[in-house]
């Protein structure tokens, strides 16, 4: 309960305490009047009747005259005279009936009328006492519409009282809940800072303190940042050439080598300068460089518009050019230009075009090969360039045994879209500090029948080459939304979005409404991973998936992490879960490199998480620089 | 031989219980009375207790005889002169503390010092009535033996006592008794104004 309800509770009960109490005290008091009055009236009528009872000389004929007069004019209930020996001499009773109170407030109000008496003389002898009460209709009647009044008034001060107690609540405690706000966005690791300090003292020294500890923080984040771009620059870029260097190239390549990358394959280019001790000792260290210069401005140029290419220099000599979804004859027209273009500079540069010249090793690699293969095959291509007359040579990559045609995959994919044939499978994620379930990742397989199902990397690439990977996720992210029971487990899930698939233009509404529909009854935690070179963008789109994600309780994660961005701000606006990036990624990152990136998910509370981790050497090596976090075969091993 | 001893024991009982009675103003209030009015107020309190003292083995007429002579010795004075007031009806104390008082005055004083005499109080009542003589209200306290005999009239203009027969320059006007009217009805607090306020300030001890 909000401190807020508590206090209107309290002072709305206090406040209802006290109107209730000061209307029983007022009509207590009402009461007591109406009593007291109705014994006045009997006493003075009591007095005034004996004085004119005394004048009828002890005559009772004369007397009960008296009293009838009396007894008739006025509002009594009963007026009697006895003797001095208590003898009835004369009474008069009134039966009254009381119809315009309701029974139960006469039930409530036991109202007597007092009884008053007078002695009555008869000159210097002694007649009696008479006895005088009034009748207590007209007091009932009179104290009933009391309490109407009452409870009207009093309704009326209790709902301007409440409402008056909200408004000032409100006015009050509005500090409080800038104050509260504030507090909830450092839980969520926001770093709002309050710049109007509330007048109230305590709350002006909570808000000091925490805009001084979220400015600690925020300078902490950005001094993580600044080293983050600073180190990138030294591990990632080429200081000579400004081209990217061979650690980013092997820190890409994973996104480019495997099932559900957005190209089958591609041409990676190898190309090496030789001659160039010839050409130091001839033009000297500096010129050398400026030609290294002019000849990555080629790569650079030639490049431009390959989209998702990497130029990258691997050594002093050799450069790699990686060209996705580039076929091996666009590659060779490709490689002969730039080593017309190379031709000309070693030329211009007045060197021997026989000693300095340039040789090209294509490799038509496919996303199914792996680092070494993709590099070794690469290194034999350009091997083989250098001792071939053209100065290139293509090595293309052997047909893989398919199992089936491109057109057969195509229908079964389909028809597996149209039958509802996918099963979600789920990997453990484990930390391995507390040895407990971080979350489960989920993947999805093909299932024919009870015996023949397709996993996930068999069937997923035929799927992205025919151009169902979209309808494939509309699928599963559906599956995950709309039958839930599918899984049972009410743990964590996290489900991996590829970039083609959340660009779609159908995906975002697919799914917002989706989690309009669905979101509130899942019986499991969601995370949706996103891929970091969408999320760094910084799109209106991402925006829109953060804002959509959010609204729904729906967690942020990253992964294929590289520590490529310009800017690291962007993991403080999204404030994903965690962020995951390939094993080798974090055992080839510096420890500056690594400390500057810990500094940065310290502050806005994201844990990092190892994926591919396949031995426990690895997972020890991983443990050692602090990521305790792991994904992979490895997870197969440990026990929690 | 046991039967002596108890006769003694008993007889030791009710004689202790002779030399105690109540005194008619305790010490403490004595005392009081003695700090307010001075030595002789002491001393006038210190007469009535030996007046009182006196007659209270007698019969009624002794009784009546002795309270009007002693109270009647006291000075009159209208309410106004001694308490500033119209009309007010002031406790024994107050009136033998003063010594002075009006009719009021020494009515309520003899009703209280024969009521403590053991005298039945329902056959004493306060009684309005109208001097001839004076032409104007007074109070007289009256007494009667029977609830129906000639009542016999203790008057402080008049010392001595008469039956209301001999009493031609008194017309009566109105009787009545504060104690009969409260104990006719005992769950009222409230029977007469006057009688109210003046139970209320014995109660307090007003001297």
């Amino acid at each position: 309960m909000t401190l807020f309800k508590q206090i209107a509770l309290m002072l709305s009960l206090f406040l209802l305490i006290i109107l209730a109490t000061v209307l029983i005290l007022n009509f207590q008091s009402a009461n007591k009047g109406v009593q007291d009055r109705l014994y006045e009236d009997a006493k003075n009528t009591a007095t005034s009747l004996s004085l004119s009872l005394g004048s009828a000389n002890g005559d009772l004929s004369m007397m009960s005259t008296m009293i009838n007069a009396n007894f008739d004019s006025g509002n009594y209930r009963h007026i009697m005279l006895v003797d001095v020996e208590k003898k009835n001499l004369y009474d008069r009773v009134t039966e009254s009936d009381i119809t315009a109170v309701p029974k139960w407030f006469m039930s409530l109000i036991d109202l007597k009328a007092p009884i008053a008496h007078a002695n009555v003389s008869a000159g210097w002898s002694q007649v009696g006492i008479l006895s005088v009460q009034s009748d207590a209709t007209y007091a009932y009647k009179q104290l009933y519409a009391i309490l109407i009044d009452l409870l009207i008034s009093f309704t009326i001060i209790a709902l301007v009282g409440l409402v008056t107690l909200n408004l000032l609540l409100h006015a009050i405690l509005k500090p409080l809940k800038e104050v509260q706000k504030q507090a909830a966005a450092i839980t969520r690791n926001e770093f709002i800072t309050q710049n109007k300090v509330p007048y109230t003292k305590e709350l002006a020294d909570v808000v000091l303190g925490m805009n001084n500890m979220v400015s600690k923080v925020k300078a902490m984040f950005d001094k993580g940042n600044e080293e983050l771009k600073a180190h990138k620059e030294l591990e990632y870029i080429d200081q000579d050439t400004q081209l990217r260097n061979r650690k980013y190239l092997i820190d890409r390549l994973p996104a480019y080598l495997k099932a559900d990358a957005s190209y089958e394959g591609g041409v990676n280019m190898l190309i090496s300068l030789s001659g160039v001790i010839e050409a130091n000792e001839k033009l000297g260290r500096q010129n050398v460089n400026k030609l290294f210069l002019k000849i990555a401005d080629v790569f650079r140029e030639n490049t431009k518009g390959i989209k998702d290419s990497i130029v990258a220099r691997i050594n002093g000599t050799e450069f790699s050019l990686l060209l996705p979804n580039y076929s091996n004859e666009q590659a060779i027209e490709l490689a002969k230009k730039i080593q017309l273009s190379c031709k000309k500079i070693i030329n211009l540069a007045e060197l021997n075009s026989r000693e300095t010249f340039i040789s090209i090793g294509l490799y038509g690699y496919k996303y199914s090969d792996n680092i070494t293969k993709l590099l070794s095959r690469s290194d034999n291509a350009l091997a083989q360039a250098k001792f071939n007359h053209e100065s290139i040579h293509l090595e293309k990559a052997e047909d893989a045994v398919e199992v089936m045609g491109k057109e057969a995959w195509k229908l079964l994919i389909n028809k597996a879209i149209e039958k509802d044939r996918f099963t979600f499978v789920s990997w453990n994620v484990i930390d391995t500090k507390t040895k407990k379930l971080s979350h489960n990742v989920l993947s999805i397989n093909l299932t024919l029948d009870k015996n023949s199902s397709y996993n996930y990397a068999q069937f997923m690439a035929p799927a992205i080459q025919s151009g169902l990977s979209n309808s494939i996720y509309k699928k599963i992210v559906d599956m995950l939304f709309r039958n839930s029971s599918m899984i049972l487990s009410a743990s964590t899930y996290a489900l991996r979005l590829p970039h083609e698939y959340l660009e779609n233009k159908e995906t975002y509404h697919n799914i917002s409404e989706l989690l309009r529909a669905n979101a509130a009854l899942l019986p499991f935690k969601v995370i949706i991973e996103l891929p970091d070179r969408l999320v760094r963008q910084d799109s209106k789109l991402i925006r829109e998936y953060i804002e959509l994600f959010r609204k729904y309780n729906i967690s942020i994660g990253i992964f294929e992490f590289i520590g490529d961005s310009d800017d690291y701000q962007y993991l403080q606006d999204l404030r994903p879960v965690y962020i995951k990036g390939e094993s080798s990624y974090f055992l080839t990152q510096s420890d500056q490199s690594l400390s500057a990136l810990r500094l940065i998910t310290d502050t806005v509370g994201i844990s990092l998480i190892a994926v591919g981790v396949t031995d426990l050497e690895t997972l020890e090596k991983l443990k050692s620089r602090g990521i305790h976090i792991i994904q992979g075969k490895v997870t197969e091993m440990l026990n929690i | 031989m046991f039967k002596l001893k108890i006769v003694v024991l008993l007889s030791l009982i009710f004689s202790c219980s002779l030399f105690t009675d109540e005194p008619y103003v305790d010490k403490s209030l004595l005392n009081e009375i003695t700090d307010k009015h001075g030595v002789f107020a002491k001393k006038r309190f210190f007469f009535l207790q030996e007046t009182l003292d006196s007659v209270k083995t007698k019969g009624d007429l002794e009784k009546l005889e002795a309270v009007n002579n002693f109270f009647n010795e006291v000075r009159y004075a209208s309410d106004m002169k001694v308490y500033g007031k119209n009309d007010y009806w002031a406790t024994p104390w107050e009136f033998l503390g003063n010594d002075k008082g009006d009719c009021e005055d020494y009515v309520i004083s003899k009703y209280f010092a024969l009521k403590h005499l053991g005298v039945d109080y329902k056959k004493l009542f306060f009684t309005y009535v109208r001097s001839t003589n004076f032409k104007e209200p007074h109070m007289v306290l009256t007494y009667f033996e029977t609830p129906k005999s000639e009542p016999l009239i203790l008057d402080n203009n008049n010392r001595k006592i008469f039956p209301a027969s001999q009493r031609k320059d008194l017309t009566p006007i109105y009787n009545f008794n504060g104690d009969m009217l409260d104990e006719a009805d005992k769950n009222n607090e409230k029977s007469h104004k006057k009688w109210d306020e003046l139970k209320l300030n014995m109660q307090r001890k007003k001297i």
